[in-house]
């Protein structure tokens, strides 16, 4: 294994974690407020091809990047539409949403696959940051959405403990008469937290398609926003704990490419299988420290809120 | 000041379900027509070749219907699971797994007669699909883990493992490279039906109508509804809820992974990655269209398996066959949204809060 191939690694784990952290990110806030939304999948999806189409016609990567975050925040609002307001299950409409996500990108992105990409988001530089050996590379010459994930992790996290909004949000999605009571909205927050689920979603796929791959094609997403789900349960529903969870995912995702060139004799194809079965055996290891204290998961997650049934 | 309300009816609308799938049908058709004029084609023309190749003649039936099996299976295990309040959503690596296990049936049994490896290798998904199954059931059962999490992190270690199996030990040597599985012999195919349709149709709806029977008509089944409805009634009843739910699951991957050895051996001619094409996933708007109805599942799989086979049809027309998929989650979200209206009345309230706190 030659350093270079060692910093390479490294370098792409942080990378990899981003784009799975982001997605992450967006579905933690979503059922810390008692929302499940299992469209990520799709979301990722629609975020990848509008990133793409958007820096094919402007040829300006920022923009492209904003609108995918635009459109995949509404997007994802047909989630809440349906979830939140009609009362329908969170399963099924979670499901379409990744089913019709994955279809219209699809749909959508016929006209680019094979196209060069209008406009990529180049790394950041840092100076003389970026000249130090190993951490230069690995950290500090990274797209500057990796930067924005970092950013976005820190602020969840405050946001989440610190603030009232923080603590409503939360309420949401532990009791959610309670927080109406005090006076707040749980309907508002609850299509607020879908809406920065998908745009958080959003941001992640167009991180695919502007700088990661930059191009377009079906079924780019690969089943990252299933991994991306699973990062939430993998991490306890705490912000820093999937953090941790994404390096670690995202470091299995950049060996799979790299297992050969390491001289190991795994199939890359089973190494990918570990993300999942890691996120079982969490499950468990969760389910069955639950019977002796509270559960890690918000207690109203994937229950419909009704005030007048309260 | 005045708000809209949804307050709960007295009494469900009566026909509410059958008219909210018809109001999302239309609802799905019309947002076809925006997509399809914006990409630049003639609706009509279009609808009207999906109509002709899934509906149009016996042979268009008989895709359809072919079609529909899988659907229906993976509907009807979503369904026996829902009866009892569990969510499996790893039909779709239920059906890999049925179609793994039957595929490696049909390996072993090299020079078997033709029945006998067909029937052995649609034991053998059924198995394929109830052992992939059985880890979320118990782990459901004894420590209560969410099933919905486990079965569907399952979904994509069943498709890896196929992956690995057809890039490695399964892979053809004549396929020069290819990461491709050889060609299932004769023996292995399902008889044929009526033009394409095969016998796997007969066999969906005989075991479709069959849980029809068992949960409408048995006492298991009626006992599966009271587990469902309420475990505290459940348990007054002596029933064990922790049995209950370790049979229904399983029995649940059971019925899915017999949609995949049906799906190989009817319909494919080699095992491959794709060979599932989201029908776990669909299974399961089909089983919510339904309403978890055995009945609903047949019939709405059927429509679903038209709408599949008519936008693969227009794929010669030069439109994209993502847009039955588009057509089919927008029949879901219509279906939904007018069934709330089933359910649910609009009350005009006064926004203060004596009126909204009644």
């Amino acid at each position: 294994m030659t350093e270079a191939s060692m910093i390479g690694l490294l370098s792409a784990t942080v990378s990899f974690g981003a784009l799975l952290y982001l997605a992450a990110l967006g579905e933690l806030v979503t059922e810390k407020s008692g929302i499940l939304n299992l469209g990520v999948e799709g979301m990722m999806a629609i975020g990848a091809v509008t990133g793409f189409m958007v820096a094919l016609e402007t040829n300006n990567p920022w923009i492209a990047f904003l609108a995918a975050i635009v459109a995949t925040a509404v997007f994802a609002l047909l989630h809440g539409l349906f979830t939140v307001i009609l009362g329908a299950e969170q399963v099924v409409s979670g499901l379409s949403l990744t089913i019709l996500g994955v279809g219209l990108a699809a749909f959508l992105g016929k006209g680019a696959v094979g196209r060069p990409p209008g406009a990529v988001l180049a790394p950041v530089d840092w100076g003389p940051l970026s000249d130090i050996p190993w951490v230069g590379t690995i950290f500090f010459s990274q797209s500057p959405v990796v930067y924005f994930a970092v950013l976005a992790g820190v602020a969840v996290s405050l946001l989440l403990t610190h603030t009232s909004v923080g603590l409503a949000l939360r309420g949401a999605g532990e009791s959610a008469s309670t927080v109406d009571a005090a006076g707040y909205s749980v309907t508002a927050i609850r299509l607020a937290a879908v809406a920065f689920g998908g745009a958080m979603a959003g941001a992640s796929g167009a991180y695919l398609t502007l700088s990661l791959t930059p191009q377009w094609a079906e079924g780019l997403t690969a089943g990252r926003g299933w991994i991306a789900v699973a990062l939430v349960i993998f991490g306890a529903w705490r912000p820093g704990r999937a953090a941790v969870g994404a390096v670690l995912f995202g470091g299995l995702l950049a060996l799979k490419t790299r297992l050969q060139t390491f001289g190991v004799d795994l199939s890359p194809i089973l190494l990918s299988m570990l993300p999942y079965l890691l996120t079982i055996a969490v499950l468990i290891v969760i389910s069955i420290r639950a019977r002796n204290r509270p559960s890690a998961a918000p207690a109203a997650l994937g229950q419909t809120y009704r005030r007048e049934e309260r | 000041m005045t708000r809209l309300v949804l307050v709960r009816r007295e009494q469900v609308l009566k026909g509410g379900q059958p008219l909210a799938f018809l109001i999302g049908l239309v609802f799905a058709m019309l947002v076809g027509v925006v997509l399809l004029l914006i990409s630049g084609h003639d609706p009509l023309a279009i609808y009207g070749r999906m109509v002709e190749a899934s509906l149009g003649s016996p042979r268009a039936w008989s895709i359809t219907l072919n079609r529909a099996v899988p659907l229906g299976l993976a509907g009807l295990a979503v369904a026996v699971a829902g009866s009892m309040g569990l969510w499996n959503i790893g039909a779709e690596g239920q059906i890999l797994a049925g179609a793994m296990m039957a595929a490696w049936v049909a390996r072993l049994g090299e020079g078997w007669a033709s029945p006998l490896l067909i029937t052995a290798m649609l034991v053998a998904a059924v198995v394929g699909g109830a052992l992939l199954a059985s880890g979320p059931a118990v782990a459901r059962a004894q420590i209560g883990v969410n099933e919905i999490i486990t079965t569907l992190m399952l979904n994509e270690v069943a498709l890896r493992l196929l992956q690995w199996l057809i890039h490695g030990s399964w892979k053809d040597p004549e396929s020069h490279g290819f990461p491709l599985a050889p060609m299932l012999p004769d023996e292995a195919r399902l008889p044929g039906l009526f033009e394409r349709a095969h016998w796997g149709v007969v066999i969906a709806l005989g075991v479709i109508a069959l849980f029809g029977l068992v949960a409408s008509r048995t006492a298991w089944g009626y006992e599966l509804r009271v587990a469902g409805s309420s475990g505290a009634t459940a348990r007054y009843a002596g029933i064990s809820l922790k049995r209950k739910i370790t049979t229904v699951l399983i029995l649940s991957g059971g019925i899915a992974g017999l949609a995949g050895g049906i799906e190989l051996s009817g319909n494919a001619d080699r095992i491959t990655e794709g060979i599932s094409a989201g029908y776990g996933f669909a299974g399961i708007i089909v089983a919510a269209l339904a309403l978890l109805r055995p009945s609903g599942v047949a019939a709405v799989a059927l429509l679903f398996g038209a709408v599949q086979v008519g936008g693969l049809s227009i794929q010669t027309m030069g439109v994209s066959s993502s847009v039955s998929t588009i057509l089919q989650a927008f029949i879901l979200f219509g279906a939904i949204g007018a069934g709330v209206f089933s359910r649910y009345a609009v009350r005009r309230v006064n926004n203060d809060k004596t009126s909204s706190e009644s």
